[in-house]
């Protein structure tokens, strides 16, 4: 097969090749190698891949109009392939990033002297960060407040959103409260690698599959009363949630039963499972339910999904939740606006990985800018997620940016700008040949006591020609992601 | 193992049982379509009917002498079995729920069984009455049948013997022991309504728990109700007898260990061993054997009960921490 007709562009990065269409010396391997594949190999390899995802149940749902409908993420074939030098960088940042994450939000909630001086949080009483912005943020939890996580870590599990331009790496999102995605990290390596036997083996590539080992150690950092042998379990909402699938397959990677709310009670301020033998102290919830259902006690009485009291008994010590409850306001899509500055006044260090320019309609400046330059700008919800609530300005129709616009008005805190990315594209095969695609990648940032990342990622690919959404949920997929060695 | 998760390995087996045993009864129905008599095509659509419980598309069945509508009536009875999704036994139904279930506990189980029937499950998605029809039906339900033997041998050689292998066999022979007691209540009753049956009947019935040989072999060639009754029953060699059965319940019970109430579980226990003794003491004496038989169909859904409420929904005390 061969890349005549690939499309490369000045101003926007590719992963595989220089703006001369050389290949980038990391990829130079791949290259050659898909250059001596056959259209009709290579869609023997595709459907391989696919067949082995529907085969194994790899499956997220997909709510209707009726019914719930499982379906595979479509999954290309083609790796995309990090060196190890620029996984470094983001390594670097990520463990920064996360550092000061838990600064803040042990700044934001726990007791403190700042508190106690100013009954405001330091970061705030500084001036770095307006007060309003975690007060009035709808994912500030009032129920956490005076509370400080064990170990400082109120995150333990991170899903990152970064994407490549000209200028480098950036930060488009830090995921701080239930992150998914990293079964797919693992699944697509499965896939891909069997399909890429010889390449994988010369390429040296690094090794992502300890990740359920990491996890479990992680978990069992957080275990309270410094346990030793503490039972964990992971809780899901159930097989309705869209990413059950991944909940399986976490629970059986880290050696935890798959528990629903309705398995959990808690008694005299510890939490039990209920078993076939009775019942058994839980140490530690590794929890994909989100805050507002993971205890009616606490938060919305109409969950049907959560424990009652498993908050007390969290608040107790008796048992650890993983993410802390009310950790999204520091993932908010205006408080991400500041996360540069807090790795400047926690670490006082300077960010490694950049953030991408945003603007805050709260701002008037930057409301007027917004809404003068609609037209080149991405505008987001700020309490949506899974490119829900946004308008990418230059795709839209001029009554479409009006519509859009006059929402903004009505409510500027509820929205946030952000220029319209270049994101980077890789090749992807589409219906027989190689066509370009934009991509961005999400790395798991794992921190108990200490911060470990597996050198691997979901990389979302924006799968409709010209399309820069990559969610899942709007017609995106996947791609297995190599870092090697060389 | 937790409660939810024992509880959705023994509907697994459940429904595997029960999806092998209609894909069973259907396999031995339409090969019969080939040559047997009508009488006799009705009589077994009946005893599928009654012993699920069910009400056939359009009511009761009427007999009727043109194999022209035998055959018509015959096509849409087994789409009702097979296909229909508002008929909770249909085939298709039972290995849905079967894999909904393992879905559910796919931490409990091998990957190669979940990949088992996952496969089993997406390939009778793309099949409709029409494209089995067309071609050969007993093929199909012959097909259904072994893959459900093809998982349980899948299971058997990977699965851990744990609790949750211990439940998923309590399922299968809670509902094996169900269906046969159903479907021998069925015959009687079909026998009943169709004012006689036929030594064909009875034949067929012996056929569906693979059994017509060992009657050749341990009576006669000449087939009476009474000696199928027996085999079907008291038979402690027969897989699909009903002491074999209960055996196994006993067995499976012994392993799984008590649960956390005494009293329920020492109620679950007594009741798998009251009907374990009316089998082996009481059966051969018994003239109503019809009644005996409800009688063990009553127990055996009390039994069900007193598992559920011995391992999966128990009552518990709560005390809130100050």
């Amino acid at each position: 097969m061969t890349f005549d007709d690939y499309q490369l562009d000045d101003d926007v990065f590719d992963e595989m090749f220089l703006s001369d269409g050389t290949p980038r010396d990391h990829s130079r391997a791949l290259h050659e190698l898909l250059c001596q594949l056959s259209p009709q190999e290579l869609a023997t390899i595709q459907e391989r891949v696919t067949r082995s995802f529907s085969n194994e149940g790899i499956t997220f749902t997909v709510y209707g109009d009726d019914e719930a409908e499982e379906r595979i993420i479509p999954i290309d074939s083609v790796p995309r392939i990090l060196s190890n030098a620029e996984w470094q960088t983001i390594e670097a940042g990520l463990t920064q990033r996360i550092k000061a994450l838990n600064h803040f939000l042990e700044d934001v909630y726990g007791e403190s002297r700042s508190k106690e001086l100013y009954g405001e949080p330091a970061i705030v009483h500084d001036g770095v960060i307006p007060v309003d912005m975690v007060r009035g943020c709808p994912q500030y939890r009032v129920a956490m407040q005076g509370f400080s996580a064990p170990y400082g870590t109120w995150v333990a599990i991170c899903g990152t959103d970064i994407v490549r331009t000209q200028d480098g790496f950036a930060v488009l999102e830090d995921n701080l409260r239930v992150p998914s995605g990293v079964s797919y990290m693992l699944a697509n390596r499965e896939a891909v690698k069997k399909s890429f036997r010889r390449l994988y083996r010369m390429s040296r590539v690094r090794e992502i599959e300890d990740y359920g080992q990491v996890l479990q150690t992680t978990l069992r950092e957080l275990a309270p009363h410094s346990q030793t042998d503490p039972t964990i379990v992971l809780l899901t909402p159930g097989v309705y949630n869209s990413a059950f699938y991944e909940h399986i397959f976490l629970a059986r990677e880290i050696g935890a039963e798959l528990v629903e709310g309705r398995d959990l009670l808690v008694n005299n301020g510890y939490v039990y499972m209920r078993t076939t033998a009775g019942l058994r102290r839980v140490d530690v919830v590794y929890r994909r339910v989100d805050d507002d259902f993971i205890d009616p006690l606490a938060f919305r009485p109409d969950s049907l999904l959560g424990v009652p009291g498993l908050l007390h008994a969290y608040k107790l010590g008796n048992v650890s939740l993983v993410n802390a409850p009310g950790t999204g306001v520091a993932d908010d899509k205006s408080t991400y606006a500041y996360v540069p500055d807090m790795i400047r006044y926690y670490l006082h260090e300077e960010p490694i990985l950049a953030n991408v320019e945003t603007y805050l309609c709260r701002r008037p400046e930057d409301l007027e800018y917004t809404l003068d330059n609609l037209q080149d700008l991405v505008v987001k919800r700020v309490g949506e997620s899974g490119g829900y609530g946004m308008i990418i300005g230059p795709h839209a129709t001029p009554e479409e940016r009006e519509e859009y616009a006059q929402q903004v008005r009505a409510d500027p805190a509820g929205f946030i700008a952000q220029p319209v990315l270049a994101l980077s594209r890789a090749p992807c095969f589409i219906d027989g040949r190689f066509e370009s695609r934009h991509v961005d990648l999400r790395p798991f940032v794992l921190h108990g006591r200490e911060t470990r990342i597996v050198p691997g990622a979901f990389c979302r690919v924006a799968l409709r020609r010209g399309s820069l959404v990559v969610n899942s949920s709007q017609g995106g997929g996947g791609k297995d992601i190599w870092v090697v060695e060389a | 193992m937790l409660s939810r998760s024992a509880q959705s390995l023994y509907w697994m087996g459940r429904y595997l049982e029960r999806a092998q045993h209609q894909s069973r009864l259907l396999q031995l129905q339409t090969a019969a379509l080939v040559d047997r008599p009508v009488q006799e095509i009705y009589f077994g659509w009946s005893r599928i009917y009654i012993s699920s419980d069910r009400l056939p598309p359009g009511g009761f069945l009427e007999l009727t002498d043109s194999d022209e509508f035998t055959l018509a009536d015959s096509f849409t009875l087994a789409d009702d079995l097979t296909f229909e999704r508002s008929n909770p036994g249909s085939i298709w139904n039972c290995f849905a729920m079967a894999r909904e279930n393992a879905r559910q506990t796919r931490n409990c189980i091998s990957l190669e069984m979940w990949s088992h029937l996952n496969l089993v499950y997406l390939r009778l998605q793309g099949r409709d009455i029409q494209d089995i029809w067309s071609t050969s039906p007993e093929t199909f339900y012959a097909g259904l049948t072994s893959d459900v033997d093809t998982f349980m041998g899948v299971a058997g050689a990977t699965m851990y013997r744990d609790e949750g292998w211990h439940f998923l066999q309590l399922g299968r022979a809670v509902e094996k022991g169900q269906l046969l007691l159903a479907y021998l209540l069925a015959q009687l009753a079909a026998e009943a309504r169709h004012d006689e049956s036929t030594e064909e009947d009875w034949v067929s019935l012996l056929r569906t728990y693979h059994a017509v040989e060992v009657y050749d072999r341990n009576y006669s060639l000449d087939v009476q109700p009474n000696h199928v009754l027996d085999l079907l029953v008291s038979d402690p060699l027969l897989p699909y007898s009903l002491c074999q059965t209960l055996d196994t319940i006993g067995e499976q019970l012994d392993a799984i260990g008590r649960g956390p109430h005494a009293a329920i579980s020492g109620s679950m226990r007594r009741l798998a061993g009251r009907l374990a003794s009316v089998i082996h003491y009481e059966w051969p004496d018994v003239t109503d054997r019809e009644d005996v038989l409800r009688k063990l169909a009553g127990f055996s859904r009390d039994l069900h009960d007193l598992i559920t409420q011995t391992y999966f929904d128990y009552e518990v005390e709560i005390a809130v921490a100050t």
